[in-house]
């Protein structure tokens, strides 16, 4: 017979596994995000856990069947949701509307036991605060409120007022660590070479980069480990942009120099060239 | 500065400017910017041939500063 202390180490271990490949198994979900079954499943989880951790003299077995019953109906429930609409609806609740076309639903207010102070809190938890501004607003199943401010309020987007943007892909970690990773790099399809160039170009060695990423255009950016060093901004774009402006502006002084009228012409003509690519890059060089 | 001189300083710039956007052309990762690059890469090669031609020019009308 093992001694008690023994026994408990080695239930412990045991069980302490069995929890962690259970949690992965239930998925990745919030505290906040757990409906009450869930909630109060994982709270026995423990509890079984636990009681069988520290009290040798329980048969082991039993504390395995108890937690395998009730990790298999949470799991279940949730297969069988991911499945069914009316079943989720059942067990994890609907949504209920609280604003709608800007006015207050009272009777769902009082269906939820909300008070109107409740509400104006969640509002409020929402950065807004006057209802008024709110369109609609509706309570999830998890408690918290969302909301659609009317279209007055809702924050200023490069859409609303016509700006044309660069489309923009995620930017790559080049280098960890002072540490080349080679999978981004052949992400963005650059290699060692590149970072290497470019290093060059900032005037730092590799072993001194703490992190470096690239983004969409194969612009890289660092960060020393050595904080005293300044590194210089990234000026590929905004020279280039500015040295076409100054191109078009000298055209056009040479356009008001010459006599000539076919090479002032010519002039004006590539003057407006110059304006029309830049206006075509400047939403990709910001 | 020589109006040759001016004109030619101008063209390098352009040149430069031709190689610059070429280059972020290749290196950009996204379908739309590439084609915008390479759209104005197009319009600058276009401006630098002509200034070739008015470099040539220039420096015919002004031998004694070649």
């Amino acid at each position: 017979m093992m001694p008690e202390w023994l026994t408990i180490i080695a239930r412990s271990f045991i069980l302490v596994s069995v929890l962690f490949v259970i949690t992965k198994w239930l998925g990745k979900k919030q505290m906040s995000e757990l409906n009450i079954f869930e909630y109060i499943s994982g709270i026995v989880l423990g509890g079984i856990v636990a009681i069988h951790s520290i009290d040798a003299q329980i048969n082991f077995i039993y504390g395995l069947l108890a937690i395998f019953v009730w990790f298999l109906v949470p799991f279940t429930i949730e297969q069988i949701s991911l499945k069914s609409k009316t079943f989720r609806d059942w067990t994890q609740g609907k949504s209920t509307i609280f604003i709608q076309d800007g006015k207050i639903m009272e009777d769902n207010l009082k269906k939820e036991g909300y008070s109107s102070d409740d509400l104006l809190e969640k509002l409020r938890a929402n950065d807004v605060f006057l209802a008024s501004d709110v369109e609609f607003a509706v309570l999830e199943p998890s408690g918290s409120l969302s909301i659609l401010p009317k279209r007055e309020n809702q924050p200023l987007t490069p859409k609303d007022i016509g700006l044309k943007t660069a489309p923009q892909k995620e930017p790559q970690t080049v280098v960890m660590d002072g540490k080349v990773l080679l999978e981004p790099l052949t992400n963005m399809s650059l290699n060692t070479n590149w970072l290497e160039t470019e290093l060059d170009k900032m005037n730092v060695s590799i072993e001194n980069v703490f992190l470096a990423q690239a983004d969409t255009d194969g612009q890289l950016t660092i960060d020393l480990y050595d904080d005293k060093l300044t590194v210089a901004e990234a000026t590929e774009k905004p020279l280039l942009l500015a040295s076409l402006k100054k191109c078009q502006a000298d055209l056009e002084l040479f356009a008001l120099a010459t006599e000539n009228e076919e090479t002032k012409e010519m002039y004006q003509r590539n003057s407006e060239k110059v304006q029309k690519a830049i206006d075509l890059i400047t939403p990709y060089l910001g | 500065m020589t109006v040759g001189s001016q004109v030619k300083s101008c063209f390098s710039t352009i040149k430069s400017a031709e190689a610059s956007l070429s280059l972020l052309a290749k290196k950009t990762q996204q379908d739309q910017s590439r084609q915008a690059f390479t759209q104005s890469a197009q319009l600058i090669s276009e401006i630098k041939e002509d200034l070739k031609k008015q470099v040539i020019q220039l420096a015919k009308e002004e031998p004694q500063y070649k």
